[in-house]
């Protein structure tokens, strides 16, 4: 007896589990009037600590801590923020900018005045600070208070990048001096303090950080949904899940996941600025005379070589293929339109230099004694979370490699071991495809083109000479001239294979989120979720 | 039976120091940490600067001796990803949601199991038996992290019955639970099944012969004791196995355990994490071990002269 | 009550098929089929049975749906991944892979582990001791964690993955043959083959080992499945083969976040393990079953 009622017991089961294959697919959940407003983010640094944190990361920030100056969404340029006006010194060593008055920080812990800026500053002087700008902020030799409203940056030698530094778009935040005397360390990890128009609630590790709407905002600030939480997912389907769910309203997703989202009705934001870009570096490229590292036998140490290898990707089709087509050309790495220096007769010639030319490849090639089969070498690939392109695009330029006769085979690594090599000069074997965020460009030739800075992508005599020039220049218009120099030389000598600017993409549910307009280069890509307003 | 207690303590306690040994030079052979910590733009001072804060700039045996002084203490450092939590306080944090889950895939797979394994036994041979053992066997034949996509896909997505991901109530437990529990039950249903027929067996011929309770008693007694120690040994592989295998549930379904902890470390290259959970794991697991060597002891008197 | 005996049935001559039937009926049938189609043939005739090379995609062809979906054809039967490689191929290549991974793994572990297990249960005392805590330590390494460990050390490669798993494999072996020799040392012909004068090697080798055997292959063969499970584990975290190696666990991590449209990618190579350990799983069972009933404990 009792054995028949346990089989029919599984039997039912089995049939229940059959059943359910019939049922159709739910349709997305329905969330009239939200309140609470979820992101679901392929994940970042989670911590208070401003000052150990990478730029992306400071997208836990971006709610509630804010800086002196402001990116604008539509225009990219830097506005007034925490600070109203802002000057450097005629030979750019110092930097004064004038606070603006009734700035009231959370949890009642007072105005803002020029102390809480030294103070922040000085969060970025402890040994421990690993923020992407730690470096910039330690050339800074003193933060004078003036008085209450006005604070001056006494900087060790001229620099025109202050105000990308001071931006939303750098990693200076403005945290609570007062906070800090009575709380300490303890009070920033538990509830920090800001000025923004949302005040930080808590955090779960490993799970979300949340965020509410404060009722006074000294700019008026009124972002339309009162609570904002950041969910944390590792996995991309998991994060596909959470918004085809309704457990999250937008979602950062690769592009491959795009497509499904769209499919179910969601929509694309993109940000008003392309954000970062991707370019494969040529690792061994190391010109300096006498260069012990230099060696010779590395092939693209030869320009044709360097040509030939562009000439056989096709660009075009590596768009459509690895990335939806969502993105626009790089013609020199780092250079975007917004770029100082950027030369717009790189577009013009760059199908006839660098253009999709399997043919000239394999001649090129020839020339410099590589015949089919000859050239071997490694493709590096990595992913970070958030960024999952890179071994494609290893894998689609070992096809097209193969097609003008070059053995490529790849290797996947992590980004630190990558890095590591490229440190230590002991990339000469491979190329490596990475994805870089903007920076300004004097910023950017230091990381990667000068020859004292860890990362010798290429260096030579000519960009360290020019490099050092433009480190002394104020004049803008002289500054446009040497960057342009630069990014000539780099243009005309194929120092590497650039290929496409992106935007920031996220994807968001129409029937949650109605219009949001955000620039993209802010620090943590994602931002300005104030501005975020409700579906009709 | 204590010299036997104490050899065997001795033994664990030296299986954990081996343990933190071979996590040590592990973790560190993965490579600097530094590569992870510092932004692109970072110039050799800031390298300098950040190695000498964190003691990396030390020699190795001495910042081994300077792990195990503190870790003696407690005290396994600072998190270098989640900065200003301590290492130890990290794993502590998330621990409880490794072993409810751990708890509950247990829990699942005994309930499937029990019923699958009884059926087995009773209607040993026929076609019932076979279909017990294929469902069983099906589970220990599928790769975990792809049954969780699955099961997310089909339970989360498309009938919207469970949350995708997450901690919240009972409904975040279910799925991931059944894709780290599943797999198991297999092993505890052929264990099971083995247990009911020894006590079928013994049942029907003594039942013929049951003159008293005494002998009745006797069997039971019997019974309880051979047939416990199968099942402790099975509780204690399983704390072994659920633990690990919740790295790979844990991702799927972002549940925030220590699974989960571990993979991000070892992605960020935080040593400190690193060291922290694989100690608490293999010490829980070298306890666990203990324990049923000890209990094993106790039921069956000729192991403690081995 | 009278006894039944042979002589007093009815005798019913079976005709020759239902004997053939019964004979056959003792080998696991299903199972070896399954095993057959799955796993061996693929591996051994894969560049013959393989429609297409498994490295060479176009991305053109890029996620094609299977040839009875709409937008498939038969040029790719169960479609294309990502980068427009065959998956039928590349899953055909894979059980080569699987194959070769789990045998290497698998022979080089139990070789290690019976030569540790003889070692331990022949001489026992200290020697015994030391390599039954190494026994210990091996299995309380949480194995995914060395693996990822490991991997982010040296790389993702052909040799880390054996490593890792002949470390998470040797273990389980040593402490079977131990447990074995303890037994088998005891009887007589040992003490018979030492006093005539054989050396300790020679003993092991020539009289305990071939006494064991039975047990590894069970224990073997219930690994294989294992092992395959574990390989796929590990590349879904990323601690796997190397890329564009078509290994079946590779190939799922590959599509796992393409589940929605193109699950394809993912669901074939995953009903290939399923299978393939499913049918490893059967024989292990019915081996321990008519091999040797004491090794349930296995």
């Amino acid at each position: 007896m009792r054995l028949r009622f346990v089989s029919f017991v599984i039997v039912g089961l089995a049939a229940g589990a059959l059943a359910l294959g019939t049922l159709p697919l739910a349709g997305v959940a329905q969330d009239a009037k939200t309140l609470k407003l979820v992101f679901a983010s392929a994940g970042f640094d989670e911590s208070n600590r401003f000052w150990v944190v990478s730029r992306p990361d400071h997208l836990q920030y971006d709610p509630f801590l804010e800086t002196l100056l402001e990116v604008d969404p539509k225009s990219g340029e830097y506005t007034p923020r925490l600070a109203e006006k802002w000057s450097p010194s005629a030979d750019y060593k110092q930097w004064t900018f004038h606070l603006r008055k009734g700035v009231q920080f959370h949890y009642g812990f007072g105005p803002l005045t020029a102390k809480d800026v030294v103070h922040s500053h000085s969060m970025m002087m402890r040994p421990e600070a690993t923020a992407t700008l730690a470096g910039f902020w330690r050339q800074v030799e003193r933060v004078e208070a003036v008085n209450d409203q006005q604070v001056v940056f006494h900087f060790k030698r001229p620099t025109t990048v202050m105000p990308y530094a001071a931006s939303r778009a750098g990693d200076l935040r403005i945290v609570s001096k007062a906070q800090w005397d009575k709380e300490g360390q303890e009070g920033y990890e538990k509830r920090p303090a800001g000025t923004g128009s949302y005040r930080y609630v808590g955090r779960q590790p490993g799970l979300s950080v949340s965020f509410e709407r404060i009722d006074s905002h000294w700019n008026n600030e009124k972002p339309a949904f009162k609570e904002l939480v950041f969910r944390i997912a590792r996995e991309e389907s998991t994060r596909l899940a959470l918004i085809l769910s309704g457990e999250a309203h937008i979602a950062d997703l690769p592009r491959e996941l795009q497509r499904d989202a769209l499919k179910r009705g969601m929509k694309i934001y993109s940000s008003s600025f392309p954000v970062d870009w991707m370019t494969v570096y040529l690792g061994g490229q190391y010109y300096l005379p006498g260069d012990a590292a230099f060696k010779a036998d590395v092939a693209w140490t030869k320009k044709p070589v360097r040509q030939a290898l562009n000439m056989a990707i096709n660009r075009q089709e590596l768009l459509k293929t690895v990335f939806a087509g969502k993105g626009t050309m790089t013609y020199v790495t780092g250079w975007s339109e917004q770029s100082e220096g950027y030369n717009p007769e790189w577009k013009s010639r760059f199908d006839q230099m660098y253009g999709y030319n399997p043919g000239k490849a394999k001649e090129l090639l020839k020339a410099a004694g590589y015949g089919p089969g000859q050239l071997k070498f490694k493709i590096l690939a990595f992913t970070e979370p958030g960024e999952s392109e890179g071994p494609q695009v290893a894998e689609a330029l070992n096809i097209y490699y193969k097609d003008i006769g070059v053995e490529t085979e790849i290797q996947v690594l992590d980004w630190a071991k990558v890095r590591e090599m490229f440190r230590k000069k002991a990339i000469g074997c491979c190329i490596w495809p990475n994805i870089i965020s903007w920076r300004p460009s004097e910023e950017w030739i230091r990381t990667s083109y000068y020859s004292k800075s860890p990362n010798h992508h290429y260096e030579n005599e000519f960009i360290d000479k020019h490099y050092d020039t433009l480190t002394k220049t104020v004049n803008p218009q002289e500054r446009q001239k040497i960057a342009r120099t630069i990014g000539d030389h780099l243009f005309e000598e194929f120092a590497d294979i650039p290929l496409f600017w992106f935007a920031n993409e996220v994807v968001a549910n129409p029937k949650v989120v109605g219009e949001w307009v955000y620039p993209g280069l802010a620090a943590g890509r994602s931002t300005h979720f104030h501005l975020v307003k409700p579906a009709k | 039976m204590q010299r036997y207690v104490a050899r065997r303590v001795l033994h664990s306690l030296l299986a954990i120091l081996a343990m933190s040994l071979i996590v040590f030079s592990l973790a560190r052979v993965t490579g600097n940490p530094l590569d992870v910590m510092l932004p692109l733009e970072a110039t050799p001072e800031d390298y300098a600067r950040v190695s000498k804060h964190w003691g990396l700039d030390q020699p190795l045996a001495t910042q081994y001796l300077i792990f195990l002084r503190k870790a003696v203490g407690g005290d396994f450092g600072y998190s270098w990803k989640w900065h200003g939590h301590s290492a130890m306080g990290l794993v502590m944090e998330r621990l409880p949601a490794t072993l409810k889950l751990a708890g509950f895939a247990l829990l699942i797979s005994v309930v499937l199991a029990l019923p699958i394994g009884v059926l087995a036994a009773v209607m040993k041979g026929t076609v019932w038996d076979s279909a017990a053992k294929i469902i069983a066997l099906l589970g220990q034949s599928l790769p975990a992290f792809w049954l969780g996509i699955v099961l997310m896909w089909v339970f989360a997505v498309h009938l919207g019955w469970f949350p995708t991901s997450g901690q919240g109530g009972l409904q975040h437990m279910i799925l991931p639970a059944i894709t780290l529990g599943w797999f198991q039950v297999a092993a505890l249903m052929r264990l099971v099944r083995s247990s009911m027929l020894e006590v079928l067996d013994s049942e029907f011929v003594k039942l013929t012969r049951i003159k008293g309770l005494s002998e009745w008693k006797v069997v039971w007694k019997h019974c309880l004791r051979n047939a416990a120690i199968a099942p402790l040994t099975f509780f204690a592989i399983i704390a072994g196995v659920l633990m690990t295998g919740a790295v790979v549930t844990e991702s799927v379904f972002s549940w925030p355990g220590t699974g989960l902890l571990v993979v991000d470390a070892v992605r960020a290259r935080d040593f400190q994490v690193v060291q922290a959970v694989v100690i608490v794991f293999a010490g829980i697991f070298i306890l666990t071990n203990l324990l049923v060597d000890i209990l094993y002891a106790y039921l069956d008197p000729r192991i403690r002269y081995q | 009550m009278a006894t039944v005996t042979a002589r007093s049935l009815p005798w019913y001559a079976p005709p020759r098929m239902a004997l053939a039937v019964r004979q056959l009926r003792r080998y696991p049938l299903v199972p070896l089929a399954m095993l057959t189609f799955l796993l061996v043939i693929p591996a051994v005739l894969a560049p013959q049975v393989a429609p297409h090379d498994p490295l060479k995609g176009s991305l053109a062809n890029r996620l094609k749906a299977p040839a009875w979906q709409e937008g498939g054809s038969l040029a790719y039967p169960l479609g294309t991944d990502k980068l427009g490689r065959d998956i039928l191929s590349r899953m055909i290549h894979g059980a080569r892979v699987s194959l070769v991974v789990s045998l290497v793994a698998i022979v080089v572990g139990g070789a290690l582990g019976t030569a540790m297990g003889l070692i331990s249960g022949y001489f026992g005392r200290w020697v015994d001791a030391v390599i039954m805590r190494l026994v210990d330590i091996s299995l309380s390494l949480p194995t995914i964690l060395l693996a990822l460990v490991l991997v982010a050390a040296v790389g993702p490669s052909f040799a880390t993955v054996i490593i890792v798993l002949v470390v998470l494999l040797w273990a389980r072996y040593a402490r079977l043959v131990r447990a074995e020799t303890l037994s088998i040392k005891e009887r007589d012909f040992i003490a018979r083959a030492r006093v005539a004068g054989a050396s300790h090697a020679r003993i092991m080798a020539r009289y305990i080992f071939p006494n064991v055997v039975n047990s590894l292959v069970v224990l073997a063969t219930l690994q294989v499945g294992y092992v395959i499970l574990l390989e796929s584990a590990l590349s879904f975290l990323g601690a796997g083969l190397p890329r564009p190696t078509p290994a079946w666990g590779l190939m799922i991590a590959d599509g796992r976040e393409l589940i929605v449209t193109a699950w394809w990618v993912s669901m074939f190579p995953g009903l290939a393990i399923m299978l393939t350990v499913l049918a490893l799983n059967l024989l292990g069972d019915w081996l321990r079953d008519h091999l040797d009933p004491k090794l349930r404990h296995v």
